[in-house]
């Protein structure tokens, strides 16, 4: 244990208040419906493709990506670049499309909880150019209250991912696609 | 230099100070659409202030659980007395791995540390990669906002920069394609660094996991890219449990950019296998801060920057006129605290509107704290000399109703008569700089009172 660690938990103690109380945080509700969710995924950039039924998957992924892209997806048949956790980093930025599996969606907000179990390699969802986020319709959550409910440990890694990549720090100006993935659609089954 | 003197640099260039100042209305005009979308609102904000008056008032216990809670998980906690300690424990851990290629996240502790040059000057190359943080890294200039570092630039200088540093075409000051060049870049200092430095949004003390939000991914790609992440975090970034950032996670872009949430809102409490994870917890001047009763309120900041985008000195000062880490009415507070003498002018840079009190997302009394501030600094003697003196010359003339009141005639008679130049003269009368004097009332309101009670 260092010196400092002790210094300053013995100032802490010093200094801070008389205790006050910790509010219960109301789980505040709210609208959960796939058209909210649809709104509010355009409004960031995002798309949503609702399809039909989950065996016709591979045909939208086609459709929405004719290109010859290279895949990465523990979900598709077709996935044609193998992921795991130590996939070296040459071919993880070689991905041009990866689609993995959200556990649910956020409707006041448009982000979809993806926790690391979901992503083959922690690095993949930031890194392939393109993401595809499959979404069972019935897992949307109107607000983050609902969504921290579902949740009870948030695991090694897992993220809020609202969208595709973007930055307005030139003049404000909006641009998609910084660092992470360029397009983000989310494939409602 | 003064606050005052700095901004007078900023305002040499009327045209940027207009865009400057209609570009964070326009981005508070955001905030507030999104606030009113969000029918709890006022309720939240409440609950963010109350959770973290409780978080304050139990700190103690709170980082003790959150540092077991992460070294449960396999983290490394470190803890910094001062920014020196913590420079030195980062610089400790990238030599221990033999790394000098570091990607940073944004972050502004490390910033209000100085990280950067400190790394820098022990042979480390170290990048933001933000791309906000990353243009001014490369033209050596301090960010000018806490969420917006770049804000203070136009597009033209940013095609300035990168023509300059990253061999862009000079005149393309496309922000997309701009962008692209960035991305690539950065991309190639993504792929070969071994350690990564992220900030600390939210640090959850019942699961020992950090937060942080980023709209670009950046923090992301880093630390699961490199095989060390280092995460460095102000004390004061701890809430209690995981639900409470339901909390947090509702307000923090909504007040920041009008944004419903950021891009990622990422948690990270183990290192992926065969990696390492750190926390490093710094101090520099919280503790001291915590034991002012009058000013602890700002320790419940969470870098939001609404109160910027709504200061109407900020937005007409630029962020660099307040030379301090963290600009605009917070940084106000928090600047004296760390050291009072080379900052005595900040507090007296803001209008006491309580704009930014009206919006800050965790009601920190802003605008209270400046007015206290102003008294502290009074009381100590560091009040700008032509600030005393007529302040005294006031509190005299209005202990004297008939020599306020000869003083409000003569004045009323002699600004009729007086030539424009004597009364507008720039040298002594600040306030005629950019308007006109109103016309003065032919009688004052105490004549005028006399007189309806006659009739
Ligand atoms: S003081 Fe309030 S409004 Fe200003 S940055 Fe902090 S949280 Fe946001």
């Amino acid at each position: 244990m260092s010196s400092s660690r002790e210094k300053i938990l013995a100032a802490v103690r010093t200094n801070q208040p008389v205790e006050l109380p910790l509010p219960t945080v109301p789980s505040f509700e709210g609208d959960d419906s796939v058209e909210k969710f649809t709104s509010i995924v355009q409004g960031i950039g995002g798309t949503v493709v609702e399809v039909a039924d989950a065996t016709r998957l591979p045909e939208v992924i086609h459709q929405l990506f004719p290109a010859d892209y290279r895949i990465a997806s523990p979900l598709l048949p077709e996935a044609n670049v193998p992921v795991t956790a130590q996939t070296p980093i040459e071919v993880l930025a070689a991905v041009d499309l990866a689609v993995l599996q959200g556990e649910f969606g956020v409707a006041e907000n448009g982000s979809i909880w993806v926790p690391e179990a979901n992503m083959l390699h922690r690095a993949l969802p930031m890194i392939t150019q393109h993401l595809a986020l499959v979404l069972d319709r019935r897992n949307l959550v109107a607000t983050m209250h609902q969504a921290y409910a579902r949740i009870p440990s948030v695991g090694g890694y897992g993220t809020f991912l609202a969208g595709p990549s973007k930055t307005a720090d030139i003049e404000q100006s909006l641009v998609i696609g910084a660092h992470g993935a360029r397009s983000m659609v989310v494939l409602l089954v | 230099m003064s606050h005052s003197k700095r901004s007078n640099i900023f305002l040499l260039d009327a045209e940027r100070t207009t865009w400057h100042d209609e570009t964070l209305w326009f981005v508070r005009q955001k905030r507030d659409k999104a606030v009113y979308a969000t029918p709890e609102f006022q309720e939240l904000r409440q609950l963010a202030s109350d959770i973290k008056d409780h978080t304050l008032s139990r700190l103690d216990f709170y980082l003790q659980q959150f540092e077991e809670n992460a070294r449960r998980n396999g983290v490394q906690v470190h803890w910094a007395a001062d920014a020196h300690e913590h420079n030195q424990i980062v610089l400790g851990l990238l030599k221990r791995h033999g790394a000098t290629r570091v990607v940073k996240s944004k972050s502004m502790l490390t910033e209000e540390c100085h990280l950067n040059p400190y790394l820098i000057k022990h042979g480390v190359d170290v990048v933001d990669t933000d791309l906000g943080e990353r243009i001014i890294q490369l033209r050596d200039e301090a960010p000018s906002h806490v969420v917006l570092p770049a804000i203070h630039l136009k597009k033209e200088d940013v095609g300035d920069t990168f023509h300059l540093h990253l061999g862009t075409e000079k005149g393309n000051n496309d922000p997309q394609q701009l962008t692209e060049t960035a991305r690539q870049h950065l991309r190639e200092k993504f792929l070969v660094s071994e350690v990564a430095i992220s900030g600390v949004n939210f640090a959850v003390a019942e699961t020992g996991s950090v937060v942080v939000c980023t709209n670009e991914g950046n923090a992301d790609l880093g630390v699961n890219l490199a095989k060390v992440h280092i995460a460095c975090m102000g004390m004061e970034k701890l809430i209690p449990r995981l639900s409470d950032l339901s909390v947090f996670t509702r307000i923090l872009t909504r007040s920041a950019t009008g944004q419903p949430i950021t891009t990622y809102t990422s948690h990270f409490s183990k290192p992926a296998e065969g990696k390492e994870m750190h926390v490093v917890i710094v101090d520099n001047g919280r503790t001291k801060q915590l034991g002012r009763p009058d000013f602890r309120n700002s320790l419940k900041c969470i870098r939001c920057g609404a109160c910027m985008n709504t200061c109407p000195v900020y937005r007409r000062s630029g962020g660099h006129s307040y030379d301090f880490t963290i600009p605009g009415p917070i940084g106000a507070i928090l600047s004296p605290n760390i050291d009072m003498r080379k900052h005595a002018s900040l507090p007296f840079a803001s209008t006491l509107c309580g704009s930014c009190t009206d919006v800050c997302p965790v009601k920190i009394d802003i605008h209270t704290q400046l007015y206290k501030w102003r008294q502290v600094l009074g009381q100590e003697g560091e009040i700008p000399a032509s600030k005393k003196w007529s302040m005294r010359l006031l509190s005299r003339v209005l202990s004297k109703p008939a020599v306020y009141g000869l003083g409000g005639k003569v004045a009323r008679q002699g600004l009729r008569f007086l030539p424009h130049g004597l009364t507008h003269g720039k040298g002594y009368n600040p306030w005629a700089i950019a308007r006109e004097l109103p016309e003065p009332p032919k009688q004052s309101f105490r004549e005028w009172y006399a007189q309806q009670a006659v009739k």
